[in-house]
């Protein structure tokens, strides 16, 4: 069986020929190794990073930017959007801060990847690019 | 059969009109019947006109043709019932506006009703701004003597409204072989129709004053009167100068009939209730027809005819001062042809088309007048290209059949005035006309009681900053007083968060996009609001204590969002 | 109301401006950045999904930690940053570039560079630009304004929409949208191929089974109030609408993702040359446009479509601005970069062989091409040949030149690219 697939793990998107014969798999059209590990993982469970926002506790940062550390199987992700939609960041984060250590009965974690502590109205003209501290 | 039944009879028999019949009613004629196409609605009207009557009523029906839909506002209620005043204006466009405003000189309880959510949203804001010299108006019309009084009031209104007149002027222009023969006509027709200041320019004076004029021309002249304004701005200048001397305003709020006894009209019927009304003002635009039926005063049939116009760069604006346009032969003078005029704001803008249609509210603009816009219209300035267009819109002018303005007392009805039939110049004639409007109320009101002036009538507008027009220091100083007035919203445009809360404070309260947009400008650039749309949404939240996902974009259902995001349901931790 | 000196100053904190800062301050030079939001970071504040910084990190990043890297470091080294300021005029000068700016605090007021990088990013082109007709319902949007909307405000923009053109913008919204619960009827392509990333078709479209129609436009736009629908009409090979392929598509939202213009307003004062092919100001290698002691990168330069190459031109017109203020300029020498063949546009139009080195060339293809095959060539000499498995429109090749292998006497250079 062949099976015809781009990679997206960069914007190169190679395409990718997977021969599926007996056990082994092959891949070939990849133009690094990320492609094969790519390839194999998408004909078992295909899996990729999950990014939107958190709703936080203040208004001067009302959405924090998120993703997960690592790829979640696709087949989660709705089940892992309503799970963040309950969330409320209520710390200064900063990026790559944990939100939530394992989303959706997944062991990957969600983290911020915006720095809150930036908030929208922070000194202007001073050398000052936010505020420092986490306040609560 | 009269002489002049008989001959609009033959006119529309030499139409192949066989199945339309006019009949006289009172000094009007009424046409009925029926025809296979707007076309040839539109045509029988016409067949009818100048024969001597005071008005052509056009009932004749269009097989299968929708009948044209007008907009209501959605809300019913009760907040206006029984609420009393000496003069009710119907519509809030340039004319109803300046009307108010007039008539807020005497102490009179005086009420705008407008069915749209804000002012000048018709015709008023759907125009090009010209301010006309009254050189395109035939002799002996209301629309010349109106435009030429109007175009003069300009300046004084101008000064205490604070809108801005740019007295750009305009270079009429003649084509090839016209120039020799047309001129002395033309010389001689503007100096017995008053325009003012009338000076003939040869192909090289053309070309001094305007480089970038197509090679098209033969010369020319040059009227310095015509000016250009905003005209959506110049409409709520006038609604807020009426409003901050007493008079009401009442948006979402249409006239759908009146109370009468004795033939005379004791209330208006709206959506909120029925308001009592000593006089009222028919200034309905598109739809004064329909008013006039209300109180059994249809004498006129007004057709719609839309004009689409597209908005030029402002990276152009600079390639042209005054208005140009070329005349071409054998145009039906009505269209006036079009052109290309400045703005105001710097942009130019090029059209107007013309186009019969039957449904009056239908702004929607199509490929194909884009393309007639281009072809006619772009060359006279030889810089433009069609992607220097940032965005395009259309109007809709109300036409009577006689094609004049019908500005008078009701014939049958004592307390109702007619200002309609007001298509182009309208605008550059509104002044003049709500003078004589405000002045025909007040007779009608003395007849039964005493009308004093207003002693606290002010008529300079109160104004807020626009930031545009300051100096930098006056700008600095703007800042240092007000912060808001230093972050800017609209980059487009340089407008600032203070300049749009101005807007949404202002005595006729924005309180949607577009009302924003008319006021501050903010969103009207050449990115069309795509930066500042989530922005200017957030001010007015803050600002009406709405939620973001109730702010329209104008009218109510317009909704700009559907509701927030990470509604993915539970609760939040 | 002169006001205070810089050696350098770099309007816009996008992701070029804060790399030509840092550049310029590695430099040594004095700086200052400039931005009117109220937060530096550019359009990467909105762009939180990821995929950025592979080239120069080696890393998957999302917009805003890619920005946040740029932004600590312009922290440390204590660059100027001036927020929420918006320039209000700009003048060249004896002394240098004068800049008027406005902000909340400071009023109007003014400083004085001797060097000036404009990065200022790029802005959407809107519905009326695409001669899309009908009325003017609420509901149109930009997919700028969506992806604002939703990951900044985290407002909901429609709940049925249907996107106009294949950008990339468009399709990360296409996932976006549907993550957040709307639905998302299609994306309608009026070209015969996608002008957005093949990636971005697989991981927006193909996983949540969002269709894309090649070959089809959004003619007209139904509904009053708010979009209540649109018409869809297939079309012929020069892109105009097909009678009787109209397809009525009911719809609350109307997206658009029909492409990108480079923001140069602030020059058009200063008189500076624009190469209509890339709607950004003719450069050389250094980034330096015309006019002495400006210079320009970024997304005003050309409209890229990695955000490393954003960052590698910001840290090259930096670096160059740097050089000018501080004494150093060479004397330039230029001569013109001609694209021939299927090039579509080639940054920098021009080179400047006196600075010696090596010059960063950046070109689209104006059509997908198999087996591509590109020559650099100057007086009669091919300096340079490559091969390409295919090139695209959407994406972007660069290409770097030793300018010592130019023959002397070289009065211009040519890149030609063909099938
Ligand atoms: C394309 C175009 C270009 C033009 N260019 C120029 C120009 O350059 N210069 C110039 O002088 N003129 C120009 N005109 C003409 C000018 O725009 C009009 O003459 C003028 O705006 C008419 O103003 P108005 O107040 O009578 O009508 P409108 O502005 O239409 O106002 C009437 C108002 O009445 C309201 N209304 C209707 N029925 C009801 C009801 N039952 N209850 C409550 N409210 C109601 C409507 O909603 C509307 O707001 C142009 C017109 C068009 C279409
Ligand atoms: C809506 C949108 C979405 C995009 N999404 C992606 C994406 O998903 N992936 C991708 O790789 N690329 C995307 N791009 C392209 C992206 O713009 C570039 O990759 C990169 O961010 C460009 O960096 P820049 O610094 O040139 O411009 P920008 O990031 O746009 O930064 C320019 C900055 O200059 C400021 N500025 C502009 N004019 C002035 C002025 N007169 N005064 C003061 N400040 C000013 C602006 O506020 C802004 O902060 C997107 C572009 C847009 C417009």
């Amino acid at each position: 069986m062949e099976k015809m697939l781009v990679c997206i793990q960069c914007p190169q998107g190679c395409k990718l020929t997977v021969s599926h014969s007996g056990e082994g798999v092959s891949v070939t059209g990849n133009k690094c190794p990320r492609g094969a590990s790519y390839a194999q993982q998408e004909l078992i469970n295909p899996c990729r990073t999950l990014t939107t926002t958190v709703r936080t506790a203040f208004v001067d940062f009302p959405l924090l930017p998120v993703r997960t550390l690592g790829e979640i199987p696709l087949k989660s992700v709705f089940g892992a959007m309503g799970e963040i939609s309950r969330l409320v960041v209520k710390k200064r984060l900063r990026p790559g801060d944990v939100v939530l250590e394992k989303l959706y009965n997944t062991d990957v974690a969600l983290i911020a990847t915006d720095d809150m502590t930036m908030g929208e109205k922070y000194a202007k003209g001073s050398e000052d690019y936010g505020r420092d501290g986490i306040l609560s | 059969m009269t002489e002049k039944l008989n001959l609009v009879a033959r006119e529309l028999a030499k139409l192949g009109l066989t199945a339309v019949y006019p009949r006289e009613w009172r000094r009007s004629v009424v046409l009925e019947g029926e025809v296979d196409t707007w076309q040839q609605y539109i045509a029988a009207g016409y067949a009818a006109a100048g024969k001597g009557y005071k008005g052509v009523v056009n009932a004749i029906k269009v097989r299968g043709l929708e009948q044209s839909r007008e907009y209501l506002p959605p809300a019913q209620g009760g907040a206006l019932e029984g609420k009393d005043y000496d003069v009710v204006i119907i519509g809030g466009g340039v004319i109803g506006c300046a009307v108010a405003r007039d008539l807020t000189r005497w102490d009179l309880r005086v009420a705008l009703l407008e069915k749209e959510d804000d002012v000048a949203k018709q015709t008023s804001s759907r125009n090009n701004g010209m301010i006309h010299p009254g050189i395109a108006a035939s002799s002996g019309s209301k629309k010349l003597a109106y435009n030429i009084r109007g175009n003069r009031m300009y300046t004084q209104a101008a000064e205490e409204l604070g809108f801005e007149l740019v007295r750009c002027g305009s270079v009429v222009m003649l084509g090839k072989s016209m120039y020799q023969l047309a001129l002395p006509y033309v010389r001689y027709k503007a100096l017995q129709k008053g325009v003012d200041g009338l000076i003939p320019l040869s192909r090289r004076q053309v070309a001094r004053r305007e480089p970038n004029a197509t090679s098209l021309q033969r010369g020319g002249i040059f009227l310095p009167s015509t000016g250009v304004v905003a005209p959506y701005k110049v409409t709520v200048a006038y609604a807020e100068n009426a409003v901050e001397n007493g008079a009401a305003v009442h948006l979402n709020t249409a006239a759908l009939g009146f109370a009468m006894e004795q033939g005379r009209i004791i209330g208006v019927r709206t959506n909120q209730g029925l308001i009592r009304a000593g006089a009222v003002v028919n200034a309905a635009g598109v739809w004064a027809d329909k008013i006039a039926a209300y109180a059994d005063d249809h004498f006129f049939t007004i057709h719609g005819r839309k004009g689409t116009i597209a908005i030029i760069d402002k990276a152009l604006g600079a390639t042209q001062k005054s208005v140009l346009a070329l005349p071409r032969l054998g145009v039906k003078s009505y269209t006036k042809g079009g052109g290309l005029n400045p703005t105001v704001e710097g942009n130019l803008l090029m059209g107007p088309t013309a186009i019969e249609v039957s449904q009056r509210e239908d702004w929607s603009t199509t490929p194909e007048e884009m393309e007639f816009l281009f072809s006619r219209h772009l060359s006279l300035n030889r810089q433009l290209r069609p992607r220097d267009t940032i965005t395009y819109f259309a109007g809709v002018r109300a036409c009577t059949f006689e094609e004049d303005f019908i500005i008078e007392p009701s014939e049958h009805v004592p307390n109702l005035i007619h200002a309609v039939g007001i298509q182009s110049p309208g605008l550059a004639s509104a002044p003049a006309i709500a003078q004589d409007v405000a002045a025909m109320a007040v007779e009608i009101l003395k007849t039964t009681r005493e009308v004093k002036p207003n002693p606290t009538f002010n008529p300079e507008r109160r104004l807020t900053p626009q930031l545009a027009k300051l100096s930098l220091e006056e700008r600095g100083e703007a800042i240092k007083k007000n912060p808001a007035y230093g972050q800017i919203v609209c980059r487009c445009e340089a407008i600032s968060a203070g300049e749009i809360i101005d807007a949404i404070h202002s005595p006729v309260p924005a309180t949607s996009l577009d009302a924003v947009k008319r006021r501050a400008r903010a969103g009207m650039g050449r990115c069309q609001g795509g930066f500042c749309t989530p922005a200017i949404l957030e001010i007015l939240a803050r600002e009406t204590g709405k939620a973001a996902s109730e702010i329209n974009k104008g009218r109510p259902g317009s909704q700009l969002l559907a509701g927030e995001t990470k509604t993915g349901g539970g609760t939040r931790t | 109301m002169s006001g205070a000196k810089w050696d350098v100053a770099v309007i816009g904190a996008g992701p070029a401006g804060l790399a030509a800062a840092i550049a310029a301050n590695k430099a040594g030079a004095r700086v200052c950045l400039v931005e009117r939001e109220s937060r530096p970071g550019g359009i990467l504040k909105q762009c939180i999904h990821d995929g950025f910084g592979l080239v120069r990190f080696g890393q998957k990043l999302s917009g805003p930690e890619y920005a946040w890297r740029d932004i600590q470091l312009a922290k440390e080294r204590g660059i100027k940053l001036f927020t929420d300021t918006f320039l209000l005029e700009l003048e060249a000068r004896e002394e240098g570039f004068v800049l008027t700016l406005q902000n909340s605090e400071q009023a109007v007021f003014q400083i004085v560079t001797r060097a000036l990088v404009a990065a200022t990013g790029c802005r959407e082109r809107s519905a009326r630009q695409v001669f899309i007709h009908g009325q003017r319902p609420a509901g149109v949007y930009t997919a700028g304004t969506v992806q604002r909307l939703i990951n900044i405000g985290g407002h909901l923009p429609g709940k049925n929409c249907v996107i106009l053109g294949s950008g990339d913008i468009g399709l990360i919204m296409a996932r976006r949208l549907t993550l957040e619960g709307a639905k998302v009827q299609g994306v309608y392509e009026i070209k015969a191929e996608p002008s957005g990333l093949t990636r971005n078709i697989v991981q927006c479209l193909e996983d949540y089974n969002i269709p894309l129609h090649l070959g089809a436009t959004v003619t007209k736009v139904h509904g009053s109030e708010r979009v209540e629908a649109v018409t869809i009409s297939q079309v012929d090979e020069n892109l105009r609408a097909l009678p009787g392929t109209e397809e009525y598509v009911p719809c609350d939202t109307l997206v658009l993702s029909v492409g990108l213009i480079p923001e140069n307003d602030m020059l058009l004062p200063l008189g500076v040359q624009i190469d209509p092919r890339t709607g950004g100001p003719a450069v050389d290698q250094l980034m330096a446009t015309g006019q002495a002691g400006l210079y320009s990168c970024g997304n005003a330069l050309h409209v890229n479509d990695l955000v490393d190459y954003v960052s590698e031109s910001g840290e090259i017109a930096g670096s160059s601005a740097a050089r000018f203020s501080l004494g150093k300029p060479d004397r330039p020498c230029h001569l013109p970069v001609i694209p021939q063949g299927d090039i579509q546009y080639v940054v920098p139009q021009k080179l400047d062989i006196a600075a010696g080195g090596q010059a960063v060339l950046y070109f689209r293809s104006a059509r997908t091409i198999a087996n591509a095959s590109l020559e650099i060539s100057a007086g009669g000499q091919v300096l340079l040949q490559k091969k390409y498995k295919a090139v695209r429109p959407p994406e972007m090749e660069r290409i770097v030149l030793d300018l010592a292998l130019l023959p002397p006497g070289t009065e211009e250079l040519s890149l030609n690219l063909r099938g």
